[in-house]
């Protein structure tokens, strides 16, 4: 178990999400319930897990309140704090869309 | 008068106007005026409004004028950069492109014209560069930029202007950027996002600091996959043009250790702080393992360009040709699933068939819908046959498929080539993109 166990404070983030982020995550902001204090490799891993951003392997930049988030580095969240997921931009765009209805071709 | 008889006398009339027109610039250069302040006459009216900035000047005319800057891609980013740069005095200009102009390329690669199509990009580029100003110069290169030639060319130029469209030319250029000591304008633009960032600039990170490791190979999509809207990517290469002048002017406010996002959607620019020089860094920290450009596309997993697209997923009874597939038709009951998106699938799609996207494709909820309905309703359909454009998906989606219809006697198989093979071999009105 990650160090983001126990029982510590949670506070509630602001997430907001760039390019192939966007489409994975399916919004475009979001909020997330996450322990004050937390490690910034948890803090990733959390994102990752609750947002489908697996596909896109970890490459993004973690910004929290519009500073880079480093790894390994501990973190002390606020009420309110946004955090950016922003995946590089040559990566491209995954459109999320859900099929409605089907139609039958050839008969 | 038919097309090629029309094209080929235009083609004779350009020739014999670039010869006139070079002929001119000669001549003029012979009875320029030359100010003490180094400037000429004819730099002092062109430049004017651009000198008169207290944050310019002659002396800064003069910097833009001995700069010289390498755009790496003359595409959406590298057109409007050019455009603005030669605009601007910059002395010497060097622009990279292996590709020739495509009618695909005109909504958004503002440099070129409809009469460009099928010329290459580096020396249209330099020409359309050199009508706007003469007194600059040009240096278009017709290449691939690769491990074996990126370090001659960057370490003749100043700065670098990073215009490329795919992850491993960014790696290439970054590491030959760090290890000729270049400043690295990087620009990218996607859809209706676009991001500015400069790397290795003075201590500040590189691209390598921030992304050690390449995203997915198959999670990355270029402009012909995605799409891009003309004016975001426009917004970022004149972006990079003013971050160039900037660079040369040694004015504050360089993007290093920052990353300029630009949504065109809601319209919001947003400036973040980047991380510091990573001490890890592979390529620019202290104990930096690569020193000599390594090879890019097997480090991303990815090609360099995305021409004639090798993905071989499948085996060769897994897939038919566009040929035999026609054959069989109106022959027998078969269901042809076209997995491009919906916004391609309106452009144009074959007839009877069914519109899944690739990207529905991984939402189980989606196959089960599909498979009901071939139970329910089309019992006797023993095939089914996928198509996208060019062949790739396609391979993927029967993979998917197969991977989900484990229990049934349904066939899965992939039409190679795709809707583009379509078009060249079977039906030649189909449309192209």
């Amino acid at each position: 178990m990650s160090s983001s166990s126990g029982s510590q404070q949670q506070v509630r983030v602001k997430v907001l999400f760039f390019a192939q982020a966007r489409e994975l995550a399916g919004v475009s902001e979001s909020e997330l319930l996450l322990p004050a204090r937390l490690a910034s490799n948890d803090l990733k891993g959390r994102l990752i897990s609750e947002f489908h951003l697996s596909l896109i392997g970890g490459v993004f930049v973690v910004a929290l309140n519009e500073s880079f988030v480093e790894e390994d580095t501990h973190l002390e969240l606020r009420e309110s704090d946004e955090i950016a997921v922003i995946p590089p931009l040559s990566g491209g765009a995954f459109s999320g869309q859900v099929l409605v209805s089907f139609r039958m071709c050839y008969e | 008068m038919n097309e090629k008889i029309l094209l080929a006398e235009i083609a004779e009339l350009k020739k014999r106007l670039r010869e006139k027109e070079a002929a001119l610039i000669a001549l003029r250069q012979e009875t320029q005026i030359l100010q003490e302040n180094g400037l000429t006459n004819t730099e002092i009216a062109r430049y004017s409004r651009q000198v008169i900035l207290p944050s310019i000047g002659v002396t800064g005319q003069i910097k833009i004028k001995h700069a010289s800057v390498l755009i790496v891609g003359a595409g959406g980013l590298g057109c409007p950069s050019g455009l603005y740069l030669a605009g601007a005095g910059v002395g010497r200009i060097g622009i990279i492109d292996y590709d020739d102009v495509e009618i695909t390329n005109l909504h958004r690669q503002v440099l070129f014209t409809s009469s460009d199509i099928g010329r290459p990009k580096a020396c249209a580029a330099a020409e359309h560069l050199n009508r706007l100003n003469d007194s600059i110069q040009v240096v278009p290169y017709k290449v691939q930029l690769d491990s074996s030639n990126a370090l001659n060319i960057v370490k003749d130029y100043d700065i670098v202007l990073d215009a490329t469209d795919n992850v491993a030319t960014r790696y290439l250029l970054n590491d030959a950027c760090v290890l000729a000591g270049k400043p690295l304008v990087s620009g990218s633009a996607l859809q209706f996002e676009g991001q500015l960032t400069v790397y290795n600039f003075r201590g500040g990170p590189c691209f390598r600091c921030i992304y050690p490791d390449p995203p997915p190979p198959e999670t990355v999509n270029n402009c012909g996959d995605s799409g891009v809207i003309g004016a975001v990517v426009g917004t970022i290469g004149v972006l990079q043009a003013l971050q160039v002048i900037n660079i040369i002017l040694d004015l504050p406010g360089i993007m290093s250790q920052r990353l300029l996002l630009f949504n065109g959607i809601n319209m919001k620019f947003r400036d973040l702080t980047l991380r510091a020089q990573n001490k890890k860094c592979a390529v620019c920290g202290p104990n930096s393992t690569i020193h000599h450009l390594i090879d890019y596309e097997q480090f991303c997993g990815s090609k360099a360009n995305d021409k004639n697209p090798n993905l071989k997923v499948l085996e060769q009874h897994e897939r038919i040709s566009v040929v035999d597939y026609n054959e069989k038709i109106s022959s027998m009951p078969h269901l042809l699933i076209d997995v491009r998106s919906a916004q391609e699938f309106e452009l144009c799609h074959l007839e009877h068939s069914l519109n899944i996207p690739f990207k529905t494709l991984s939402n189980n909820k989606n196959l089960e819908k599909l498979q009901k309905e071939i139970n329910e309703n089309h019992h006797e359909t023993k095939n089914i046959y996928v198509i996208c454009r060019r062949g790739n998906d396609s391979q993927k989606a029967v993979k998917i498929m197969k991977n989900f219809f484990t229990n049934s006697d349904i066939q899965i198989r992939d039409i190679i080539g795709g809707i583009h093979a379509w078009t060249y071999n079977i039906d030649t009105s189909f449309p192209i993109y």
